[in-house]
């Protein structure tokens, strides 16, 4: 239980050609998401399939798993495009992390019994619910709509406006900490804190 | 209020790769739900473990895969049905002794996987969550005054709060406080004034190391599995 420490973004040193084939990529699966499109599918594989075999030999030291690999990754890759978020980072790292749970599950094959747990309940990364995650387990995010109004007079004005513009703008704290000039980690800090208090506020009133 | 006790950057890296059993898995996915901090790191792991094992293959390309064989798996992506093997709901409200507890999303993934409560000693509660062939996590519940015998962990353990306040001999622990104890350290958690919702991994029973306490050792299996 260390504590985090400061570490630097790697999307910052991402070279231009790796930039032109995430958006090449990203273009491909919005293809496949909207069109249901074999051609962009197809193409998408040429570049994927053989990074993903030979990952998959590497950790499996078998040919017959890892082309199984390839095969289960890919096919959810084709029936799940549209769960890519681009907001959340590039194709190559969702494709990767579909592999990653795919490679749990095949590790665990030999052993696994019916109702055992498999990677995709551990990393729900392909469940179709959209869980939010932002406010996640500070504050059910209807009953923060419903009973807000009342509570919220009671924050204090830099804590308002930034709750305000995040949960009725629906900007993200980024936009929040553009718009105010206020740097983020204080946004983030200011949202805890008045979540915190609402929290407080709507139990002590139970 | 900050989460203050994370895991540590090693244990988010064998997160990312797949690499932690299924227990340890949900502990740390559990905690990564619930904070930011490590949401954020476990993304940029995750983009480094895809550069350093897909992106940095630019060369295989031709030489692995024949034509052939990428037709026919092609053929065989494009005649599959969409796998949905209807995953349970989740479900994310959990409630106990009168309380209603909100679950994280990857437990929340879980809950039909949550056994029955059981009483323990004192005001202790537990349910098995069980994950596969004789693996399992525990939610452990803790009414205010509660404590556990002061004990030593035989294997490793990880406990993740996921609603209230504990503390032992050397902290407090709050929501999303992740807790890594090992065989060398003995403690006593308990809480005061408030409950509190945990869960934990357990390796090996707990072994009671102080006073009439120790008369629970032979059948410490039964309270903390
Ligand atoms: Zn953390």
């Amino acid at each position: 239980m260390q504590m985090v420490s400061g570490r630097t973004s790697k999307r910052g040193s991402m070279t231009t050609t790796q930039t032109d084939a995430a958006d090449k990529a990203a273009e491909l699966l919005s293809k496949i998401a909207e069109n249901r499109s074999r051609a962009a599918f197809s193409e998408l594989f040429r570049l994927f399939a053989p990074k993903l075999q030979s990952y998959a030999t590497r950790q499996f030291g078998n040919e017959q798993t890892a082309m199984d690999l390839v095969q289960e990754t890919m096919t959810n890759v084709w029936h799940k495009a549209h769960l890519f978020k681009p907001d959340r980072g590039s194709p190559s790292t969702w494709i990767f992390t579909i592999a990653r749970n795919i490679r749990f599950d095949l590790l665990r094959k030999n052993k696994k019994r019916k109702d055992d747990i498999s990677a995709d309940e551990l990393w729900p990364i392909l469940s179709e619910q959209n869980d939010s995650l932002d406010d996640g387990y500070a504050l059910d995010h209807d009953v923060l709509m419903q009973e807000i109004s009342f509570y919220y007079a009671k924050l204090p004005d830099a804590q308002r406006v930034v709750i305000e513009k995040i949960y009725i703008e629906g900007k993200s704290q980024q936009e929040v900490s553009d718009a105010l000039g206020v740097p983020l980690g204080t946004i983030k800090s200011r949202t805890r804190l008045a979540l915190k208090k609402l929290k407080e506020l709507i139990v002590d009133d139970d | 209020m900050m989460i203050k006790s994370h895991p540590g950057e090693s244990l988010l890296y064998q997160y990312a790769s797949g690499d932690l059993s299924a227990a340890m898995t949900l502990v740390v996915g559990t905690h990564v739900d619930m904070c930011k901090t490590c949401r954020q790191t476990v993304c940029e792991i995750e983009q480094k473990l895809c550069e350093e094992n897909l992106d940095a293959l630019v060369g295989v390309a031709s030489t692995t895969m024949s034509k052939s064989q990428c037709d026919q798996m092609l053929e065989a992506i494009f005649a599959s049905s969409a796998c949905n093997k209807q995953a349970h709901q989740p479900n994310e409200i959990l409630s106990l002794e009168g309380r209603r507890f909100t679950l994280p999303r990857t437990l929340a993934h879980n809950s039909h996987r949550i056994g029955e409560w059981s009483k323990l000693v004192g005001k202790l509660w537990r349910a098995p969550l069980t994950l596969d062939n004789g693996n399992q996590t525990n939610l452990i519940y803790m009414a205010p005054g509660a404590k556990v015998p002061e004990h030593t962990h035989k294997g490793q353990e990880a406990t993740l709060v996921i609603d209230g306040v504990f503390n032992d001999e050397q902290s407090e622990y709050r929501d999303g406080d992740f807790i890594l104890l090992d065989p060398s350290r003995t403690h006593t958690p308990e809480t005061q004034d408030e409950d509190c919702l945990t869960l934990a991994t357990l390796d090996a029973p707990l072994h009671f190391t102080s006073g009439i306490s120790r008369l629970l050792n032979p059948f410490s299996q039964l309270f903390f599995r």
